[in-house]
């Protein structure tokens, strides 16, 4: 299977090409062709994942393309767990899609397979250069599906929303890596392709601490920009305009984990970057919290799961902080939660695309008395909203507890508890907002003002009992029931067979004291005992009614009117945008139109002047001419005869 | 035989002439026929050199000269007689309306 691994991004591509240009022929739009694709996609990600797992072997093939950059890809474990769940993931939201957009048009197909391809590229890319270009590609993609009914100004405006906040990110990712190879340059000018993530590890140990600093800080505002993570978070909820099938696979369980998957990729770099795992730490707990209160007060069922997103790749970030104690584990542990979030989120999404599609509304105030109508899409959706909420046997709950428990040990490690006791309290509010949310839209008296919702057709619903299974069984599968943790060992030591990535040496360097703590098996049930208490909370205000919801959400609550404003964020972001930055608009326009303008119009000015000057010269008279060339012609024969 | 240097003055000289004729010249007869000294200076110094290195091409290149200096003399004149018919007077000076 190894010589086929190329192959992994370009079937998703060729399925691009043939339905853009021929899916208007073919029955369903073509919507089988990208399936077929990703199918194979699929197929040849877990035949590489089951050839390498054994031996734990790096594949790595490289051809060169110009100058100092290279194409190739890199499947090491890390990269291969990534590849079988993003076209497993991205192949069952297509299987949906053949439903739930049927008639939309073919464009979606093509949309979303090229999606596929760019984020099996980001997962595949050996170097920093193709990845950059792939994340740019899901980048685009992402643009063009959140506005795919563009005739909505609602979604044509989230688009460039989406567009505009993540080019923040992209650009700050960008300046890193040309620093990145500013310093490969300098400090590595032996290495035959300064970008390539091999000949990067192998010189970490060259390039000065602090260099890595500033280059992997701006990885990081790359990844926030990407994965939502606090400030650059405001795009993501406003995504939800797209298709549902569009926030399931790129909002949820692909794009949006490209962040992650950027820091887990470059994590030896961060290991030997002082302070940059502390900054990613905060920055993951903080988000993980501050979304995770938005994610309480929603009443659109995708923005719910939208700050339900955010907040668990905060998450994911917090895991891969706490890498400054425990080392490349966080690696692993990050990935686990990344991959069992990927199926319960998507399964989230798709359920609440079923619910949309019975219907047709996206407010979880008109539904209510769901399940009896729809018992599949209720009783999955109850599973992946126990996996979100970490209740035992689910996947969510062994991925969510590595993380909190490497929260703690990084916290008694270094001795700052505050990331932890955020993640904790977390925990708590998932469950609440989850529960909230699905308690409001399957029990109770329906509130629907018309129509008769009904049971998704099989294309809708078979997906949805392939991810609740995922969701069920997942971590525990992989990590938990047979022989320990199998797979954040597995990942946690993709970095072993790689050269330069040795993690005492890397840590040292950051600064960073890797040890083995010992944590009381007390403190791990605390983010159970916080879960339940979390769908209690739930049960008891939007079952029982006591206290009634009503009193608690009323404008007149000022940490209600908080949370629904989004923390106030529209006067902030137009506080930025149009004070801030038409401020400096404003002053490079004076700056513009007086310096440079300015000493264009000079140049032309003395331009002019020397023109009317000269000019006086032509008199119009021949004898005038003939005189200047006979003079000339003299004076030319004169000063040949001194020269020679 | 004469020196080659008296020719050589004898040229310089004619040339001379006709480049001071050239500048002064207000009617625009007499600045074709300045015109046609200083061609003329030039065929004979192609002549001397000719005959000075025993090399007959000099010599046939001044007949092409005289050949070029009848041409140029047809269209020059033509000018002019379309400046009398337009003007009443062949006084270069006059025309003077080409430049800024």
């Amino acid at each position: 299977m190894q010589e086929y691994a190329v192959l992994i991004p370009l079937l998703p591509i060729f399925g691009f090409i043939l339905t853009l240009f021929l899916g208007r022929k073919l029955p369903g739009q073509g919507s089988f062709i990208p399936v077929l694709a990703i199918a194979g996609s699929t197929i040849i990600s877990v035949g590489v994942l089951l050839e390498i797992y054994p031996s734990g072997e790096v594949i790595h093939q490289s051809w060169h393309w110009f100058s100092l950059i290279n194409i190739g890809i890199l499947v090491d474990p890390l990269a291969a767990v990534m590849l079988c769940m993003v076209s497993f993931v991205s192949l069952i939201i297509h299987i949906y899609s053949m439903e739930y957009m049927k008639g939309q048009g073919e464009r979606y197909y093509a949309e979303t397979s090229l999606f596929t391809a760019g984020m099996l590229g980001v997962v595949i890319a050996d170097n920093l250069f193709l990845f950059f270009l792939s994340w740019e590609l899901v980048g685009l993609c992402s643009y063009l599906l959140i506005g795919y009914w563009y005739r909505k100004p609602s979604a044509a405006s989230a688009a460039k929303k989406a567009f505009l906040v993540t080019r923040v990110g992209d650009v700050l990712l960008l300046a890193g890596i040309f620093i990145t190879y500013a310093n490969m340059i300098k400090f590595a000018p032996d290495s035959q392709y300064p970008l390539s993530l091999l000949e990067i590890f192998r010189h970490i140990t060259d390039i000065p601490p602090l260099q890595l600093t500033l280059i992997t800080l701006l990885f990081l505002g790359g990844a926030a920009g990407k994965s939502g993570q606090f400030p650059l978070h405001i795009w993501l909820p406003d995504a939800m305009e797209g298709p549902t099938t569009v926030s399931a696979l790129i909002h949820a369980a692909t794009m949006v984990t490209a962040g992650v998957y950027l820091v887990a990729r470059t994590f030896p770099m961060f290991l030997a970057a002082p302070y940059s795992l502390v900054v990613v730490a905060y920055l993951g707990a903080f988000t993980a919290l501050i979304a995770a209160t938005m994610g309480l007060v929603m009443n659109d069922i995708k923005r719910v799961l939208a700050y339900s997103t955010i907040s668990q790749l905060g998450y994911m970030m917090l895991a891969l902080g706490s890498g400054a104690i425990i080392g490349m584990a966080a690696v692993g542990i990050a990935m686990l939660h990344l991959i069992s979030h990927a199926f319960f989120k998507a399964l989230l999404f798709l359920c609440s695309g079923s619910v949309i599609h019975a219907t047709h509304t996206n407010d979880i105030r008109l539904m209510g008395g769901l399940l009896s109508k729809m018992k599949i899409t209720g009783y999955t959706m109850l599973i992946g909203s126990l996996a979100l909420a970490g209740i035992p046997i689910t996947s969510g709950y062994y991925s969510k507890d590595a993380i909190i428990e490497a929260a703690l040990e990084y916290g008694l490690g270094s001795g700052d508890l505050l990331p932890y006791l955020m993640g904790l309290f977390t925990v708590l509010l998932t469950a609440t907002y989850i529960f909230r949310a699905w308690f409001m839209a399957f029990v109770g008296k329906s509130r629907l003002p018309k129509g008769k919702p009904h049971e998704s057709p099989w294309l809708m619903t078979v997906p949805l009992i392939i991810l609740a299974f995922c969701s069920l069984v997942f971590a525990g599968a992989v990590n938990s029931w047979f022989g320990g943790k199998i797979f954040v060992e597995y990942v946690g030591r993709t970095f072993e067979r790689i050269a330069g990535t040795d993690p005492e040496v890397l840590s040292a360097m950051g600064g960073y004291h890797l040890m083995e703590v010992h944590v009381e098996h007390s403190f791990l049930i605390l983010p159970l005992a916080f879960a339940v208490v979390g769908v209690l909370i739930a049960a008891m205000v939007y079952w029982a009614k006591k206290p009634d919801p009503e009193s608690i959400v009323s404008p007149t609550n000022p940490i209600y009117r908080l949370l629904i404003t989004k923390y106030y964020e529209l006067p902030i972001i137009d506080f930025i945008s149009m004070r801030i930055t038409m401020g400096v608009a404003i002053l490079t326009k004076v700056v513009e139109r007086i310096f440079i303008d300015g000493s264009i119009w000079l140049i032309t000015q003395t331009g002019f002047l020397l023109g009317e000057i000269l000019r006086m010269a032509q008199s119009g008279i021949v004898r005038h001419y003939a005189t200047a060339v006979a003079l000339g012609t003299g004076l030319l024969i004169i000063g040949l005869w001194g020269w020679l | 035989m004469i020196p080659v240097m008296y020719v050589l003055a004898l040229a310089m000289t004619v040339f001379a002439i006709g480049v001071f004729g050239m500048v002064s010249a207000r009617s625009g007869i007499r600045m074709m026929m300045s015109i046609e000294l200083m061609l003329n200076s030039a065929n004979i110094n192609l002549v001397a050199f000719s005959n000075y290195h025993d090399d007959i091409s000099g010599q046939v290149f001044a007949l092409f000269s005289i050949a070029l200096a009848a041409a140029e003399a047809v269209v020059g004149f033509a000018i002019l007689l379309m400046i009398f018919r337009h003007k009443g007077a062949i006084n270069v000076d006059t025309i003077n309306i080409l430049r800024w």
